[in-house]
């Protein structure tokens, strides 16, 4: 092709060749300057979808005008191959600089900044490398970094890449995952989406190999090198690397990727401290002569999980439980304690889109959190950032997270957050990055909510499933809140809850409302717990009528539905506002089944003698087997269930810790609490002998571990 | 002189299990020697302060034997060579 011309650049020599095509030296005729240009050869495997990919993205890359970018001139097509004009650089490879042994402190933190600054800049544009190593990093002979091919990696197929990288294909097959296995992140070796904090890992391997003149993962093979990555600590860098360095290394290379710099302006802000002389030195504490200190060993079991199990899990004022069971919820398993000593008081469990995923609120001297775990509890997010957290111009800050709420069924990575002080959270991305949703933080009654007994608490979301812009909130105390436009303007709807603790018995707004409850088959409908009284609306929450017909006293905290019959609710009343424990020391759960018209006791099973316990507003839950489980937890650390929709009971397991939440999950294909709403009284609650279902309760108490 | 800042057990795994953390650093604030901190270690400073930038409230700062609640807050004065603890506050009676 020498002499050849290719837009308006004249081929001058060849300078290089990979698997993706050949390298030249180029004069610009037009614009009188040296350029590189890379022809990718028409056998190089990329079909027109990602040839049509590679043009765009290196569009997109044309516009990162950084000094430690390579510049994409202009990219363009000759008889079926593709061509990429690029800034000509010419200097040394990272990769040929480090191979005979580690560069010098100086060097590597005056390449790191550099290196970090051209990702800062493009993955503010959006764009990611994703191929990020010391081979596509040259330094001019003036000392000046430039990292080579940004974004051509990106959703590029098989066999397009350059030699030494390696292509996977994902399981789902039609995206393809490229990079150099050796500076793969871990997500991208699971098939996880991956990000710009891919690019921060592959930007550790490449410091990692600079400090010590190997790689920080290695193998013979690639499922050794695989292996390496997934599950091993890189060799520690003593002296001459300085432990500030060795500090940043490591964090870039965690294997979780919310456990890494977040963004690569803050890695190069910590690599310029180091620069700087302002962090001298970071002792590990291995190194430290042994300070006299207790040592605490957390011992955690974990349930073992699997298809067509059974969860309950339970949040308590000093850690998250985990039981197991299957479908017959006879015998469980305990995993846990998750979250030593941490407040839990929010759990959700969320099968959308696939996922296995458990969302748990923690609180503890060292703020509030939002974590989540993939795989039962065995592990656990612990984001460097608070994930839900109150913009700084509010003036407020995050005391607790009371509810998590998921979104619709179709719209897997929406989540909502109720918290104290009263506002609510919203992810679109599916809890990525949180927003405080202005149009209720900012009504104008906020000022005049007043904190109930448990502090200013946003702890009830509930969805219209039969309208998207329909949600309804309550806060305790501010009362029930309603928007149709889907959080962008909302309304106080109280018509007709009294306020005992007001001169105005029924304000407008302020009641202390404790819970609030709807069936996806009556959303016209909603069941609400007052701080005395419980009431009914039939009419979107515009009006509310009493309807504690026969409970021995209205004052409570959970109200949950039964999974199918919308006529069928169950509360557990506590005597007073001052003695909040059960009435007369019996524990008990009430039933309607006629929508309030009268409510039935159910006790069979449960503690009736000097039984003082409390049921606190989302220490109750249901699930969605036929006939349907009941199932609740103490603030003295009992957990009750009932699988004959609340006819007789079984103590599931006793000596918890305060308990604040319980919340179901069914382990199946996938998909939770499969609604089956009927509007009919649900059949005849047990089918099977008296005596069979006595003995299979006989069974459950054996079996459950004290 | 750098100032030393103790990182308490349950926070090391967000200073690279670092005990210590030893910064060069001549005359300033608390502010200064944890912005330094926590541009090294990122994670730490949620778990130290809040949205608002105040130090949570069971988290008490030592320079070095004074809590700097009682010396002017974050704007408390550092000298070099001071040793800076990280400290959760003793609380009771709540089980």
């Amino acid at each position: 092709m020498i002499g050849q011309v290719l837009g308006h650049c004249r081929i001058v020599a060849k300078i290089g060749e990979g698997g993706m095509g050949v390298v030249y030296r180029a004069y610009d005729e037009v614009l009188h300057r040296d350029v590189a240009i890379k022809v990718v050869r028409k056998d190089a495997g990329f079909d027109a979808s990602a040839g049509q990919n590679l043009l765009q993205e290196a569009r997109a890359s044309s516009s990162l005008a950084h000094p430690n970018i390579c510049t994409i001139y202009e990219v363009g097509e000759t008889g079926g191959d593709l061509y990429i004009v690029m800034e000509l650089v010419e200097g040394k490879s990272l990769h040929a600089m480090s191979a005979a042994g580690g560069l010098p402190p100086e060097s590597i933190l005056r390449y790191g900044v550099q290196i970090a600054s051209a990702l800062t800049r493009a993955h503010d544009r959006g764009i990611v490398h994703r191929d990020l190593k010391t081979s596509n990093i040259v330094v001019t002979s003036d000392g000046l970094v430039k990292v080579l091919d940004f974004g051509l990696a990106k959703r590029v197929g098989g066999g397009i890449l350059d030699a030494p990288t390696m292509t996977f294909s994902t399981v789902q097959g039609s995206s393809s995952v490229s990079g150099t296995l050796p500076y793969m992140a871990p997500e991208i070796l699971r098939g996880d989406p991956t990000d710009a904090r891919s690019d921060l890992w592959a930007l550790g391997v490449v410091l990692y190999e600079l400090a010590s003149g190997g790689l920080p993962f290695e193998g013979r093979t690639g499922f050794e090198i695989s292996s390496s990555i997934m599950r091993e600590i890189p060799k520690p860098l003593g002296p001459p690397v300085p432990p500030g360095l060795w500090a940043i290394i490591q964090r870039c290379l965690a294997k979780e990727p919310m456990q890494r710099y977040q963004r690569a302006s803050e890695v190069q802000a910590a690599l310029e401290a180091v620069q700087s002389g302002a962090i001298v030195t970071a002792a590990p504490d291995t190194d430290q002569p042994a300070p006299p200190r207790i040592s605490t060993m957390h011992i955690v079991r974990h349930a073992q999980v699997k298809k067509g199990d059974f969860l309950l899990l339970v949040g308590t004022t000093k850690g998250a439980f985990i039981l197991r069971s299957n479908a017959q919820r006879t015998r469980w398993e305990l995993g846990g304690p998750y979250f030593h000593g941490h407040a839990v008081y929010a759990l959700a469990y969320d099968a959308r889109a696939g996922r296995r995923r458990i969302w748990a609120s923690t609180s503890s001297y060292w703020g509030t959190l939002l974590r989540s775990s993939d795989d039962f509890g065995k592990s656990w997010t612990n984001p460097q950032q608070a994930p839900v957290r109150f913009p700084a111009d509010t003036g407020v800050s995050l005391k607790n997270i009371w509810q998590i709420t998921l979104g619709p069924q179709d719209e897997p990575d929406v989540l909502y957050c109720g918290v104290e002080p009263a506002a609510l959270f919203e992810t679109r991305d599916g809890g990525e990055t949180w927003s405080l949703v202005r149009g209720l933080f900012d009504h104008p009654h906020r000022p005049r909510w007043m904190p109930g007994n448990g502090g200013l608490a946003l702890h009830s979301i509930v969805l219209d499933p039969s309208n998207k812009l329909r949600m309804y909130i309550a806060i305790s105390s501010g009362g029930v809140y309603r928007t149709e436009d889907g959080g962008a303007n909302w309304t106080a709807q109280n018509r007709g809850i009294r306020a005992i603790f007001m001169p105005d018995k029924y304000p407008e707004f302020g009641q202390c409302v404790h819970k609030i409850a709807l069936h996806p088959a009556r959303p016209e409908r909603l069941f609400l717990q007052n701080h005395w009284g419980i009431y009914r609306s039939d009419n979107y929450a515009e009006n509310w009528t009493d309807i504690a017909n026969g409970v021995p006293s209205d004052f409570g905290f959970p109200v949950v539905m039964h999974p199918r019959n919308p006529d069928c609710v169950y509360v557990i009343p506590v005597e007073s506002d001052e003695f909040r424990c059960a009435c007369d020391g019996r524990l008990r759960v009430y039933r309607t089944r006629n929508a309030g018209a009268s409510w039935d006791p159910l006790m069979r099973g449960l503690p009736q003698k000097q039984a003082y316990e409390t049921v606190v507003r989302d220490a109750m839950t249901v699930d969605s087997y036929d006939p349907a489980g009941i199932y609740f937890g103490t603030r003295s650390g009992q957990l009750f269930g009932s699988r004959d929709e609340g006819k007789t009971w079984q103590m599931i397991h006793d000596g918890l810790p305060s308990i604040v939440c319980v919340r179901s999950a069914m382990i199946n294909d996938g998909s939770v609490m499969p609604a089956r709403p009927s509007l009919k009284e649900p059949p005849a609650t047990v089918s099977r002998s008296k005596s069979a279902s006595r003995q299979k309760s006989r069974r459950s108490s054996q079996s459950s571990k004290r | 002189m750098p100032v030393i800042v103790h990182i308490p057990g349950a926070l090391r795994e967000f200073a690279a299990g670092c005990a210590t953390v030893e910064i060069a650093f001549s005359n300033g604030t608390v502010t200064d020697v944890l912005t330094l901190l926590w541009t090294l270690h990122p994670g730490l400073r949620d778990r130290l302060v809040n949205e608002q930038g105040q130090v949570r409230q069971h988290i008490n700062i030592f320079v070095g034997n004074e809590n700097i609640r009682y010396t002017g807050g974050l704007a408390s004065p550092v000298a070099d060579g001071t040793q800076i603890s990280i400290v959760p506050a003793v609380s009771g009676g709540r089980g």
